[in-house]
Order: structure tokens, then sequence, then C-alpha cells
């Protein structure tokens, strides 16, 4: 059978890869147009750029979630953990004068030590990413408002590195998406050329014959967590330097957000299967959604019901084309 | 327990008379799948009181036949006729309610519900939304006794019942929508050889009521000794269709592979001068209560067999060395010097691997490529920078262990998936050959693939022992321990229990070696 049942399966496989990659880039380049056509400003420079910058906050986010999604997990934190990392930054400048850089190294550090704690509980306690992750979503949140408390609770973050990423444009591209596109090419690499990216997938796709194979299992999932609330914290701070404070409400529901983007771009929340490609795709789906529903003038809380329809209608295009071509 | 069970078949030949139409019949099935042709033009037909068996090696078109048959596919070309009636089957209820029911080999049953609650999952309601658990239980009861069974208690959770006792519930489960043509996806690939025996009693019933069943296995010894008749595929295309009495398993393995099957097992013996020196020792070694004080040693070069019955605590020494099983004790030596193995890591670094029985869920990768699924362990020495993954080094080294191992594979990127059963375990193995380990152990290194693969992989097996490795298997089929190993160590009820060496072993010693029987000594032997 071998040689029959090999090139068959070859074949429909890269079809079904092919099928399911081109159509999400499809969805793209169609509601980009539809939306074009029917408002007459969502072709103006200023809101693609607009665009591009409401992409960049969950784009950043959506990386680390992809990886954590691909290890099977979840990590639904991540809004405190952006919280968490420009509250201590922006208070670290306003009040105590710190270097920028400096003060950007210790919030981030603070989110890591989040995905230290996911990661342990998650790993070594074995208890599910959902409940640990609410866990830390509601305690990160409550520390990172206490952080703020010490400034009247909330922070202006008036800082030239802040406002440089928030107004500069690199080439054409606002600067603060050309940091989304670097990190998404980073992360791309890590995850197709790195062993830790194979490993990631490996772990994913059957973790019990990752063990088996001799990979630790458990130290690389400790370290996606990280990374997760690593990518989290980099969201906070730009949210921050493109609305200039920090406020006890900043990244609350980036989860959602977040998640969705990642649904959209077709990672399979099981695990093993997912590329961060897809998710900035998935991220354009839906901040161009959103955008388009604003300028249209459809009241918020019809944005999240529509954001939550547009999950629904990922999971179910995506079983559609899977089904077709299988 | 079942009243005594007998592998007579003729009795029960005689109990039903094969009608001249048979029940079913399959007439010039042709189906292709993209790029490749399953099935070419195939008759296939089954008598009612009749055991017939599908044979073929994995991917001959045994499954898309019985796909075909059970609703699942439909054929591009070709009649089903079911009694005399042509049939169009686009599903599988159809096929249901037309009298055909399958058991498939990835059994279905939930675990947290009763025997008869499984049997009868999704109709339990006779009037509206109300379920009557006693209606539901007495006629659970009704199937599981019709099948023969009485050592199943319907209101047992399937959870709790062995691997054997579920199947029946899985068979009972089927027989309750009372079908005319039964059909059997290796249903004693899991099975020890009481249990095999007690199905095919089962069988036998089933077959003096008339239905007729399909029955697929690759053990040729069962489907000589219990199928009536059987049809031979290859590559898609039938061979024949013959009548199984008095035919011999070389004769039916011939005709299956097409071409002479030669030294199916090794011959050659590789300890004889023994100055290879000890490769990994064992003594004192302890699992919980499944293993208690087992010492062995193994030399470089040699293939030791470890059998015994199911749960005799043979996987679990061979998974203790692995550190992959909790509550260990004893020694463990390689090379002269005690080595702590608690987990994977620890093995590999002293030169251990592990291939378990559990081929898809402890050993593949299904949605990775052939390449990926056999650089893992090994992924380190493809790396620059040890970080970045070269990717033409791996995909040189995935290619010469494809030619190497006789993997049929269209390109290393092609996804593990699509391959069969026994392309799937050389690249398994392949994964730990490009490792370089020096001792191997492997669980049911064969189990479930066709005998064409198997013969690949004894003879790998033949040939990591001529170059010094050393070699541990663990089966339960007894022919292929007789056939492979230097020497044999039989574990009964968690014990060391023989040692016999190749020259004096044959399978009536091992049978009943693996029943408890000590050859006389009466003490726990040490293994060398």
């Amino acid at each position: 059978m071998g040689i029959l049942s090999a090139s068959n399966g070859q074949r429909a496989s890269t079809a079904r890869d092919f099928l399911s990659d081109f159509s999400t880039v499809l969805v793209v380049i169609a509601l980009f147009l539809f939306f074009g056509f029917t408002s007459q400003r969502f072709f103006l420079v200023d809101n693609i750029f607009n665009i591009m910058k409401q992409m960049s906050i969950v784009g950043v986010a959506a990386i680390g979630m992809t990886m954590v999604v691909l290890i099977g997990g979840i990590d639904l934190s991540i809004g405190s953990v952006a919280l968490l990392s420009s509250g201590i930054t922006g208070t670290l400048i306003a009040n105590y004068g710190w270097n920028t850089w400096a003060a950007i190294g210790v919030g981030l550090l603070a989110a890591c030590a989040v995905g230290v704690v996911n990661g342990f509980f998650v790993e070594k306690l074995m208890i599910s990413p959902v409940i640990v992750t609410l866990g830390t979503l509601i305690a990160i949140r409550g520390l990172g408002q206490k952080v703020l408390w010490i400034n009247n609770s909330w922070v202006e973050v008036k800082d030239p590195v802040f406002d440089y990423v928030a107004i500069e444009k690199v080439w054409f591209l606002p600067l603060i998406a050309a940091l989304m596109f670097g990190l998404y090419i980073v992360a791309a690499i890590l995850l197709k050329q790195t062993r830790l990216g194979r490993y990631i997938y490996a772990i994913g796709g059957n973790q019990r014959a990752a063990q088996l194979s001799g990979l630790p299992v458990v130290r690389i999932k400790m370290l996606v967590y990280i990374l997760c609330s690593f990518t989290a914290g980099i969201a906070g701070l730009l949210t921050a330097s493109r609305t200039g404070v920090v406020n006890p409400t900043l990244g609350q529901g980036l989860e959602f957000d977040v998640v969705t983007a990642v649904v959209l771009g077709g990672a399979s929340l099981a695990g093993g299967i997912g590329r961060v490609e897809k998710t900035l795709l998935g991220t354009a789906i839906l901040v161009m959604v959103l955008n388009y529903l604003t300028l249209r003038g459809v009241p918020g809380v019809w944005q999240t019901a529509v954001t939550g329809f547009l999950v629904l209608a990922a999971v179910i295009l995506d079983r559609l084309v899977r089904r077709r071509v299988a | 327990m079942v009243t005594e069970p007998t592998t007579v078949k003729s009795s029960a030949n005689a109990a039903y008379p094969t009608q001249d139409r048979p029940i079913l019949e399959m007439i010039g099935i042709t189906k292709r799948f993209p790029g490749v042709l399953a099935l070419d033009q195939v008759n296939f037909s089954v008598s009612r009181g009749e055991i017939h068996s599908l044979i073929g090696q994995n991917g001959a078109g045994k499954s898309t036949l019985m796909n075909i048959l059970s609703g699942v596919y439909t054929p591009d070309q070709g009649e089903i006729i079911v009694d005399g009636q042509p049939v169009a089957m686009t599903h599988p209820r159809e096929a249901l309610r037309l009298g055909i029911g399958t058991v498939y080999q990835e059994l279905s049953l939930v675990p947290k519900l009763s025997v008869a609650d499984n049997i009868y999952l999704g109709r339990e309601a006779e009037r509206g939304f109300i379920i009557n658990e006693h209606s539901v239980a007495s006629r659970a009861r009704e199937v599981i006794e019709r099948l023969g069974v009485r050592d199943i208690d319907v209101g047992t959770l399937v959870g709790e019942l062995s691997l054997a006792q579920q199947q029946l519930v899985e068979i009972a489960k089927v027989l309750s929508y009372n079908p005319r043509i039964l059909v059997l996806d290796e249903p004693t690939a899991p099975l020890v050889q009481e249990d095999t025996d007690r199905l095919f009693w089962l069988l036998d019933g089933l077959k003096s009521q008339g239905i007729a069943i399909v029955f697929i296995s690759h053990r040729f010894k069962e489907i000589i000794q219990h199928c009536d008749r059987g049809t031979i595929l290859r590559n898609g295309k039938l061979i024949k269709t013959i009548d199984l009495h008095g035919i011999t398993e070389e004769a039916l393995a011939e005709s299956m592979i097409g071409q002479q099957l030669e030294s199916f097992y090794r011959h050659n013996s590789h300890t004889e001068g023994s100055q290879a020196g000890i490769a990994l020792e064992v003594e004192g070694l302890s699992v919980g209560r499944k293993v208690r004080d087992v010492s062995f040693q193994l030399q470089r070069g040699e293939i030791v067999g470890i059998t015994g019955l199911l749960g005799a605590g043979q996987n679990e020494v061979a998974r203790a060395l692995f550190g992959v099983q909790n509550e260990v004790s004893g020694v463990i030596r390689r090379a002269g010097r005690p080595v702590f193995i608690g987990s994977p890591q620890d093995a590999i670094k002293q030169g251990i691997c592990l291939l378990t029985e559990n081929r898809k869920r402890e050993g593949l990768f299904l949605d990775m490529s052939v390449k990926e699924n056999m650089t893992l362990p090994s992924l380190k020495s493809f790396s620059r920078l040890g970080a970045f993954v070269n990717n033409g080094k791996e995909g040189q080294w995935a290619r010469r262990f494809i030619d190497r191992m006789n993997i049929v594979v269209r390109s290393p990127s092609s996804r593990v998936r699509t391959l069969s059963g026994g392309n799937q375990q050389k690249a398994i193995l392949a994964r730990w050959l490009m490792r370089d380990l020096e001792v191997l152990i492997f669980i049911e290194p064969t189990r479930g693939i066709d005998v064409g693969a198997k013969a690949e992989i004894y003879s790998d097996l033949d040939t990591l022992a001529a170059e010094g490795k050393s070699i541990l298997v663990v089966s339960t089929e007894l022919p292929e321990v007789l056939g492979i190993s230097d020497r044999i160590l039989v574990m009964y009820n968690g014990r060391l229990s023989r040692v016999i060496e190749r020259a004096e072993a044959s399978e009536e010693i091992l049978l009943a070696a693996i029943q408890g029987d000590t050859g006389g000594s009466g003490e726990t032997p040490h293994g060398r």
C-alpha cells in the first residue's frame, strides 16, 4: 500500500494546506476591498495607519498566545500582564525618574515573572491553564492597580522614547507597526527554523511522544508561558506609548481579542497546529472588522457581539474547508 | 464465564447450511482517491453462516473495501447487492439499516458509562425523552447473552472492563442492531490467545445463527484455523478468493505478498564468542507491585526476548529501564557502572532508547512530516549554533534512513499520518537508529503491521545486533520471540520465572513457561 497511500495522502495534505492558507489571505483581501468600497473613510491613509496601529497591540500579544496555544495551553492573564509591565515602567519613569530603558527592562522582567508563575502552576502542579491564568488575570490586575496607586491610580507617560514610538514612521509604516512586523519575523523564524520551534510543535502534537523522545517537555512549556507573558508585556508598553497614559483598565479584555485573532488565524486550541503568520492575518481580520464597524457608527456593544460571531464563523469555515479537501 | 470455548470449526460449519445466493455481493468495485487507485474492479461476496477473511498487506485496499461496505465511502464504480437487492449506501446509518454492522479497530465506547448505556447510547428513549433504565438494562442483557457472554454485568462501567471485555461490548453494541453481516476490523490484534479463542467461539455461535462475518486480521494462524474462505487483495486488486480449509500459512503469506517468503526470521546467533561484554545489567528490579526482583544481563550484540502473559510485568520492566515508570527500585548498570534513570532524558544519556507498543499515542507526531518525526531526538546534531535547524543536513539524514529502512514514502516532508502502519513503525525505529544508541528496547515492535514490514524489521534487528547493539524485545507473540531471540526471559506474575536459551526453546516450552511452569528448577532464576 505504501506507495499508493503515501502519494494520496501527500497530495491531499498539500492541497489542504494550500487551501486553508490561501483562504485566510483571501478573506483578508475580500474584507479589505469590501470595507473600502462600502465606506468612504476606510481607504484613507490615516485610517489605514490607524488599523496598523490598532493591530500592533493585539498582534504582538497574539505572538505569545499562538505559541501557548500551539503547546495546547491558553493564557488568559495577558491583559493584566500588559497593565503590570506598563504600570511598573510608567511609574518608574514618572515618579522615580528612572532611565527609560532600565524602566522598560524592569517592566518586562515583571511580565516574565508572571509567566514563570503561570508555567509553574500549569506544568509543575498540573493545574488547568484556564484556572491558573484566570487566577493570575485577577491577581495581577490587582497588583498592577496597586502599583498605579503610588501615583493617584494612573500615570502619564511623558517620555521621548514612548512618544517617538507612537509618532515616528519607518519608510511608510508607523514605527509601532514596524515593530510588530519585526517581532513576527523573529517569531516565524523561531517557530520554523529553530529547535525550540520544532519542539513546540512536537509537544503540542503529541506531548507523550515528545516526552518519550527525550525532550525536556516541562521546561519548554514553562518557557512558552514566559514568552507569552513577555509579548503581553510589550503589548502593554505599546499601549502606553499610543495613549500616553497608563490607567487601571489598560489591557482589560485584551485576552478576548488576542484569542479571537489566534483562532481566526486557524490555530487549533487542541495544540500542535497553527502558524504565527496566519495569526497576523487573523489579527488583521479582527481589527479591520472592528474599525469598519466604528466607521459605520455601530455601537461598541454590537462590536463585541460581532467579535464573538467572528470566532464562531472562523471555526465553522475552517471545518468546512478541511472537510471539502479531506 | 462462557462455557468451554472450542476451536473446532467443522461442527459450527454444519450448523447453518450455506445458501446459494450470497447475502452480500460487491461487483466491480472501484474507488479512486486523488492520485491513487485504491480499489480496482474488486469483486467480493459473503454468504450466510460463513466467516470470510479479507487478507492483504497494510494498504492493499482492505480498509477501503471495508469502509465502502460500512457506508463510510461511496464507490466510484461498481455495484453492491444485499440479499439480491442493489443498494446505494451513502452513510454508515444506511449500512446499519441494511443489516451491515461494523466493529472498528478503535473502539467507540464511553468509559464512564455503563455497559448497557454504551450499547444503547443515543437510542435509550422509547417514549419521549425519559430513559427507562430497566428496559435499557434488560435489552442490553439480552444482547450480551445472545453473544454467549456471562461474565459481563451490564451495570458495570465500561472503563472498568478489560480490553477484551470492552471489545465484546462493542460487538454486542453492533449486534443490537440485528445485523445480517458483521464486519470486524482486526478484532484480535490487542487480544491474548485465551481471549482470541473465546472471540472465535462467539463468532462461531453467531455464524450458526446465520450471520455472515467479514473478518480482518494479520494473523495467518487464526485465519486458517477459524475462517472459511478468504479474499486476497494486493495493491487494490483482487488476487483471488480461496477456500481456507487445509491451506498452509506460507502459501497464504506468499499469495498475499506475491513473492516467495524466504528466511522470515533470522537464524544466526550473535553471542557465540562470549567475549562480547555486558552492555546492561539489571539487579533486583522492582516496579510497585507489578514487577518483583527481576535480574538479568544483556550482552553486547545480543537480542534478548522478554515474554509472558499480558500484564505479567514485562512491559513495566522495559519502561522502567527508560525512566517512564514510577516506584522503581533496584540497580541498573550500564557497562559495569550503576546509573540512575529517572526520565527518558537520563536513559538516552545512558545510550538507552525505547519503542513502545502504542505507536499512535506514544510514538508518532501525526501532523508532522516523516522527516521531522525521524530527526526529533537528534535535532541538536543538525543545528547551527545549537539553535537553528540545518534543513539541508536534516533532509540528507532523513533520506539516508528512508533508503536504509526501505520506508515507502513520496518525500521526506510527507506527513507521517499518510504512511501505512509498517512504514510508520520503521520511521520511529529510524528515529532511534539515527541517534545511534547502544541499547535498544522494543515493546511489541511488530504489532499491527503487515507481514512484509515485519520481515524487514526482523532483519533490521538482526543487522543491528550484528553491529554490536544490544536489543531487548518485549513481545507476547511467541513465534516472534522464538524467531528473533538469542535468549528468552519469561515473566510470570511480576517475576522472572524462567530463562530459556535459544537452542532449547520451542513454542511448547514457551507456552508452558508463560503459564508459570518453571521447568523444574522451582527457584527464581537470574538471567545469566
